[in-house]
Order: structure tokens, then C-alpha cells, then sequence
């Protein structure tokens, strides 16, 4: 294991862009848990990097992510740096797992992308991300009947489940509630698809809200909330770095 | 710190704040800028990924979905 480490070349695991470096960065590990974070200027365009294993984010990321516990974890560190630099300065939110195997390769890659990510900052500039989520609140509990058998006990709990499409959402409601959501955002992004099998789930969405705009938001959601109290819960999260903001319909093509 | 006011649960406002690890790979894995390296991003593995996380959150449902619809079926 020694050996291997001190075989393993390292790479630059990259977190995301900013326009201009703070005076102190913040003292972070880490997607390995080890490596500190350090921003690399790319002529005036800084880089928020760790120096990672090539074994673990080169050669073996593709096995590694299909391993539940590493990518959980992976994941959630990956969200702490960018969230812990997005509260110090704004932050282009870089998706999970793209690797350099150096700086010049690094900013290389930045300088073609330059414009892009200009227009990027400028969409983005004094916004944050929020994600939105409806859920069918679930029947009170009623008493268990007896079950003499784990099927019967099986039977009777899947019985009082929701259905996963609850008939009593009525889907003008999400319209009216939609519509107020995107009158208080810049813009609205489909939410990501990892959540969409969750139980009860109605309708999610990803809005990109001017800080100015939050007490607004906050207001549509109690209104709504307010109407919906015995029908459905509504969960907020953020604020978020904007990741849904930042990728272009493009992407997919060229990271294949 | 997390809070509910009326039925809206509010999550993340503090750094304290564990968002749910779905909501997090919601946004790493799906969105965010894409930057091609020196390392090619294999989209085709975190598809394989989703794939995943969808069989386990529906399995549970499924098999409870069947013994609903067998408690339903006559003759049962």
C-alpha cells in the first residue's frame, strides 16, 4: 500500500472557477480526504483544485463510481468544497469527477472555454441556486391490523402506501405553482433524475433566485405550503452553487 | 440548521446543514460545468450509476407493489 502511494502520480481534481482568488483561502481537504485545496490562475482565471491518486480519479473512476459507498462519499466532499468556496467568493460549480493530469493541460482546456464561461458568470452573478421539491404528504397513520403472517403484515403495510402518481395532486395546482416560482427566478432548470424514484415526489424543480429575490421566494413557498398543509409538503433546499445553470445543452456531446 | 415552517422544509441554509445525499448527487453527478481533461469523463459509468440508485430505490417499491397487486387478485 506504502509502495503504491508513493508510485501514484498525482492529478488535478477540479472543483470549479472563479473570476478572482480571495485573500484567504479556506482551509479545506479534499474529495480524497488528504490533499488540500489550492486555486491555480490560469491568466487571470483561477482553478480550485486537490492533488489526487491517478489510480483512484484516473484509472479506476469509472469502477469506483459504480461503488455506492465511495461515490456517496466522493460526493458529499466534492459539495463541501465547492459550497465552503461558493460562501467565500462566486463559484463555477465543476461537475464530479473531471480530472487534469496537469496544470498546463488545465489551463488549456480554461482558455478555449474562456468566453463560455464569462457569459457563465455574468448569468449566474448574485444568484444561487434552489431545488424545489413536492411531495404527497402520506395518510396518517391508522392502526395496524392484526397480521397473523409477515405476508399479511406485508399485505396491510403496502396497503396503506401512496400510489407513486397519489390521485389527488391535481396537476393545475402545479401549474398556478410553477408559474409563481418562475416569476420570483431568473431562470428555472429541470432537477437533476438521481431523486425522481422518490416515494410520493410530485414535482421537482431547480431555480436560479437573485439573492435579492429570497425573501420573495420564501413568501411563494409559504403561500403554497399554506393552501397544500394537509395535501402535499413542499422541500426546499439551497442555497447551492449554481450547477444547474453552468452546463450547456452541448456538454454530453463533447465530454463523450 | 434545518426548519419547517407550515409544510415547507427548508434545507442548507446553514453550513451545519447535512443536505440529503440524493439532492447531492442530484447536482454533482447531472449538472455543473463539463470541462473535457486530459481524463475523458465516462458518461457511459455514471449512467451505469443512475441505473443503480434507480433499482434500489424502486426495488423496495416494486416488491411491495406485488404483494399488493397478489392481495388484490381474486382467488388469493
Amino acid at each position: 500500500m506504502a509502495a503504491q502511494l508513493i508510485n501514484d502520480r498525482r492529478v488535478l481534481y477540479l472543483y470549479g472557477i472563479t473570476q478572482s482568488k480571495p485573500r484567504e483561502i479556506p482551509k479545506l481537504v479534499g474529495v480524497d480526504r488528504f490533499a488540500p485545496i489550492e486555486a491555480v490562475d490560469c491568466e487571470g482565471i483561477f482553478c480550485w483544485v486537490s492533488r489526487v491518486s491517478a489510480l483512484d480519479f484516473e484509472k479506476n473512476l469509472a469502477s469506483n463510481m459504480e461503488n455506492l459507498d465511495w461515490l456517496a462519499e466522493t460526493s458529499v466532499a466534492h459539495q463541501r468544497v465547492i459550497s465552503a468556496i461558493s460562501r467565500v467568493i462566486e463559484i463555477l460549480p465543476t461537475r464530479f469527477g473531471t480530472v487534469f493530469r496537469s496544470e498546463p493541460s488545465l489551463c488549456k482546456h480554461i482558455a478555449k472555454r474562456a468566453r463560455g464561461l464569462k457569459q457563465d458568470f455574468e448569468r449566474v452573478k448574485g444568484a444561487d441556486e434552489w431545488g424545489i421539491k413536492v411531495f404527497a404528504i402520506q395518510p396518517t397513520a391508522v392502526p395496524m391490523p392484526t397480521a397473523r403472517t409477515g405476508k399479511d403484515y406485508l399485505k396491510a403495510k403496502a396497503a396503506l402506501l401512496p400510489s407513486r402518481k397519489p390521485k389527488s395532486i391535481q396537476r393545475e395546482d402545479i401549474i398556478k405553482f410553477e408559474q409563481a416560482l418562475a416569476n420570483v427566478a431568473t431562470e428555472t432548470a429541470p432537477a437533476g433524475n438521481v431523486s425522481r424514484g422518490q416515494r410520493g415526489l410530485s414535482f421537482q424543480t431547480s431555480l436560479l433566485v437573485k439573492r435579492t429575490q429570497r425573501k420573495k421566494l420564501e413568501s411563494v413557498l409559504e403561500k403554497f405550503a399554506g393552501e397544500w398543509r394537509r395535501e402535499r409538503r413542499i422541500e426546499c433546499t439551497g442555497p447551492w452553487p449554481p450547477y444547474s445553470f453552468v452546463s450547456r445543452p452541448d456538454d454530453k456531446v463533447k465530454a463523450k | 440548521m434545518s426548519a419547517t415552517t407550515n409544510a415547507v422544509v427548508f434545507t442548507g441554509d446553514d453550513p451545519g446543514d447535512e443536505m440529503t445525499l440524493l439532492d447531492i448527487l442530484d447536482h454533482v453527478l447531472n449538472q455543473g460545468v463539463v470541462l473535457r481533461g486530459n481524463v475523458i469523463i465516462s458518461l457511459a459509468g455514471v449512467d451505469l450509476v443512475y441505473l443503480g440508485l434507480d433499482v434500489i430505490l424502486t426495488s423496495v417499491e416494486t416488491a411491495l407493489r406485488h404483494v399488493n397487486a397478489s392481495a388484490l387478485s381474486p382467488g388469493k
